[in-house]
């Protein structure tokens, strides 16, 4: 199957699902014709249910493309999004934002101030400290040259990071729920602004990244051979490794930590049509939307009203495939 | 006179306008922002099972139209559609019952989210005694109860009496409240560690770790509290933690075991705390206070 | 004595000394040298053939030539291609000049990419290609090379069979193709001989033999040194140094051979052909 075919027919099934969220939740499944008659079903259907599919599908999008990327540069199956660091300096700026809200803002007048920075500083902390967190874990491997010392970097940092955090929640225990509200991944609170971001950013890392893709199938052949073929290894690590603390950061800000979305898109692309970095990219971001939209619209639906963590569902939906596929090829 | 009349009437008019335009509450929440209701709110949401039960303290139980699945007390509540958790509310499920009014605690993104989507949120977390006087307050303000104020004062009172309970030789000894069997003791300054001291204990643990300190079991041990508040399914384990079993209270049996309803009670800042401060002084009166301790 | 005929040397290596980064033990002890003081010159149209036994540092030696030392590896000495420091050239052109195949190109079995053969060998028209836009496409000349380097390397057939899915001996024929493709003066191959079978063998050395025919420098290290004895000029390297260089028809450079490998072997003629035999 050409790539075209292939993006078409993923992006088609991404439209039909979104459909299918627009009509599921909260118990009541419901025709989109009655939206028109009960203004609060038309903002349920409008405000809800529909910034929430699409957002699902951005998110997963992005975490498509970082996965896809992260292997690539990586040249390893179990690489995914947040190899470098980045979720753990996501959780660490959240929780120190949330208790310096709670020092600072104990008296009433405080909070105010604290109160609006928090809606929008929530957000903003993850992304900031998700990309720290790289530049640290960059640091730390001594620039983007070797693989392995930033693969080794980035657990380290992960781990330590991990332990402040730990530390941070020790002292005010009260940021505790809070904080892990926000990094269990939800697609719950996606609002049309959040979703205009995450198109943004990830349409244009999408076509940057394309544009980058044979250099990345170039070093599948090896670092020396792609040093040898010309390939400028320190400034294509670079460019990849922003994109990917950007796109991850970008996720992570909107909807915490979902895991296996990133981790599995690449494999299951690869596992239905084998494919150059090019189409891989693209295809990449396409499955993990089609993924976490489609995992988010069973979580609302399944045990209606109650809704299930997302990140169970990617991970059994993700994993599930990729073991029948493991079966069928008689791996 | 006609004109006379006639002014008077307007100004009449005018002052009973007036007064039904002023009829508009601003209520100020715990995060500082400013929410104004044109009359008192009759479909209440709450989000946090402190608050439901204030709520219906006040007597406006039947104004709740939605609650979090941690609301428990009382009875009534169990009839009311739950909406989700405090941190994870379904957003559908809250607007389809159309409340006027949403009371939770501050968890910022969640309140964003609601109030972007145009519903009337109040950010309220009672974590004090001071917290819940306030809470209170707002909340009457909210409701258009009157009373509010006085329903906290009654609690105050309520609690006075209790007090007023203990046996003599009890008064000033020296307890120790466990939340959680991890070891989490209440410290002075939480919700439960003000009750202990308003009914005239000492607490074991001191002041300046926050609330609920995660505490060295050997620091008890060298405290020596006088009696022990535990949960239930801890009483059992606690000679097998290590050198308890050389600790007077545990040797004479002076633990008082919490089901979880007395340990809502008491440690949720609400209403309950007469009903738990009540089974608490009769457990203590039941044990024989110490003998000539410190 | 160099003759008018002899062709100005393309690689001119000048006391090289290497010591690797990972061969430092400790701070205090010196770093163990993999080359001392190594002086070579390659000139275009020949096929020189590096031997030596275990660890001498001859795939250190042709990483130094191809510049593909790490960049914390202790380098000392000159090596100057056409007159110009290696460390002088930009990458884009250096990748032009120099093509090399390397011990570690080989897939390992947990290769993710679906790169088929013709996608291996497509790659080696990289240093070729413009980067904007995005890397523009293959022009048909491109196509071309592919297509002739492929049937050289009778690789023709498995174009579109996945790297995954052949046998060792196929892709190395493969990686082989793709250091063709570039079309380099120079070609730098490490153990290009691995996993052939003997008629694949054959055909690798006629090809380097025509190659440098056309002008093109090839230098390969190899265990095979019956295949390193077809050579124009055989560089022996022990212990990181070069102990003699030469033509295999020189009784010099014979008796270096047989003396580095601690005379377990015995260079005959044979029908013309120089073998290496081993002395039981």
């Amino acid at each position: 199957m050409k790539t075209t075919s292939a993006a078409a027919l993923l992006f088609f099934a991404s439209v039909m699902v979104c459909l299918i969220g627009l009509l599921v939740g909260g118990g009541n499944f419901q025709w989109p014709w009655v939206a028109g008659q009960d203004a609060v079903t038309a903002t349920i259907i409008g405000e809800i249910r529909a910034p929430r599919s699409v957002g699902a599908w951005a998110a997963g999008s992005l975490l498509g493309l970082a996965g896809a990327v992260a292997q690539g540069i990586f040249r390893n199956p179990l690489a995914d999004p947040y190899l470098l660091g980045s979720s753990s300096g996501a959780a660490l700026a959240v929780a120190l934002c949330l208790s310096a809200a709670g020092w600072l803002g104990a008296d009433v007048a405080g909070a105010a101030f604290w109160g609006g920075l928090l809606a929008v500083g929530l957000s903003g902390a993850a992304f900031a400290g998700a990309l720290l967190a790289v530049l640290l874990t960059v640091a730390l491997a001594g620039g983007v040259a070797q693989g392995t010392r930033l693969l080794l970097g980035g657990v380290v940092v992960g781990v330590v990071l991990g332990a402040l955090t730990s530390f941070l929640v020790f002292l005010a225990p009260n940021v505790l729920l809070n904080m892990q509200g926000f990094m269990l991944g939800s697609t719950a609170l996606l609002n049309w602004s959040a979703v205009l971001r995450m198109t943004a950013i990830g349409a244009v890392c999408v076509l940057i990244a394309m544009s980058l893709a044979k250099p990345l199938d170039a070093l599948q052949l090896g670092e020396r051979t792609a040093r040898s073929l010309g390939v400028p290894l320190g400034r294509i690590n670079m460019a990849f490794i922003v994109l990917l603390a950007i796109v991850t950061g970008t996720a992570v800000a909107h909807t915490g930590l979902i895991a296996f979305v990133g981790l599995a898109a690449p494999h299951v692309v690869r596992a239905w049509l084998p494919c150059q970095h090019r189409a891989l990219l693209l295809l990449s971001s396409l499955t993990g939307g089609l993924l976490l939209l489609t995992a988010d619209v069973i979580a609302r639906w399944i045990f209606a009203p109650v809704e299930l963590p997302v990140g169970l569902l990617t991970a059994l939906i993700g994993g599930g495939y990729l073991l029948w596929r493991m079966r069928r090829v008689g791996l | 006179m006609q004109g006379h009349l006639q002014w008077l009437v307007g100004l009449a008019m005018s002052l009973v306008l007036g007064a039904s335009q002023a009829a508009t509450i601003s209520l100020r929440g715990d995060d500082g922002v400013l929410l104004t209701l044109d009359k008192p709110a009759t479909r209440v949401v709450t989000l946090l099972p402190s608050l439901a039960e204030v709520v219906c303290d006040l007597g406006a139980c039947q104004r709740l139209v939605g609650v979090d699945r941690y609301t428990n007390w009382p009875p009534q509540t169990a009839a009311v559609p739950v909406v989700g958790g405090g941190l994870d509310p379904q957003l559908e499920a809250i607007f389809r019952v159309k409340p006027d009014l949403i009371v939770m605690a501050p968890s910022s993104r969640v309140i964003a989210r609601l109030r972007d989507l145009g519903l009337p949120v109040l950010a309220l977390e009672p974590k004090r005694m001071g917290d819940l006087k306030r809470t209170y307050s707002v909340i009457g303000q909210a409701l258009g109860i009157a009373t509010a104020d006085q329903q906290f004062q009654a609690l105050q009172n309520g609690l006075k009496g209790v007090r007023a309970a203990v046996v003599k030789e009890w008064l000033g000894k020296r307890v120790y409240f466990e939340v959680s069997d991890e070891l989490y003791a209440a410290a002075p300054d939480s919700f439960v560690g003000e009750t202990l001291t308003a009914l005239g204990f000492e607490n074991a643990i001191e002041n300046g770790f926050g609330p609920f300190p995660k505490v060295n079991p050997e620091w008890v041990l060298r405290a020596q509290p006088d009696a022990l508040i535990v949960a239930e399914g801890t009483q059992k384990g606690l000679a097998s933690r290590p050198g308890w079993s050389g600790m007077r209270a545990v040797r004479a049996g002076r633990v008082c075991a919490m089901s979880q309803t007395e340990a809502d009670a008491l440690v949720r800042p609400g209403p309950r705390l007469i009903a738990g401060a009540r089974w608490l002084v009769n457990c203590i009166n039941e044990m024989p206070p110490p003998a000539g301790s410190e | 004595m160099t003759t008018p005929a002899t062709p100005k040397p393309l690689l001119v290596i000048k006391d090289l000394s290497v010591s690797l980064e990972g061969a430092r033990r400790s701070t205090k002890v010196a770093p163990v040298p993999v080359l001392r003081s190594v002086n070579l010159a390659v000139e275009p149209g020949t096929w020189t053939a590096i031997v030596g036994p275990n660890g001498a540092g001859k795939t250190t030696l042709l990483r130094a030539c191809a510049n593909l030392l790490g960049r914390r590896d202790n380098i000392s000495g000159t090596i100057a291609l056409m007159g110009v420091p290696l460390g002088s050239w930009a990458a884009k052109d250096l990748a032009v000049m120099m093509a090399w195949l390397g011990t570690a190109d080989a897939f390992s079995d947990g290769d993710l990419s679906a790169l088929t053969a013709w996608d291996v060998v497509a790659l080696g028209r990289l240093p070729h290609q413009r980067w904007w836009p995005a890397l523009a496409p293959l022009t048909p000349a491109d196509e071309g090379v592919i297509q002739a380097v492929m049937m050289q390397t009778h690789t023709w057939q498995l174009r579109a069979k996945p790297l995954m899915q052949m046998s060792s001996g196929e892709r190395q024929r493969v990686h082989i193709a793709r250091a063709l493709a570039v079309k380099a003066k120079m070609v730098l191959m490490d153990e290009p001989l691995l996993n052939l079978d003997p008629p694949h063998q054959a055909e690798w050395i006629q090809l380097v033999r025509s190659m440098a025919a056309s002008g093109q420098a090839v230098v390969s290290v190899l265990h095979e040194l019956n295949a390193a004895l077809y050579a124009d000029k055989v560089v022996v390297l022990v212990g990181g140094r070069i102990t003699c260089s030469g033509a295999v028809s020189d009784e010099k450079t014979r008796a270096a051979i047989t003396d580095a490998f601690s005379n377990r072997i015995e260079i005959r003629q044979l029908d013309g052909h120089w073998v290496a035999l081993p002395r039981l």
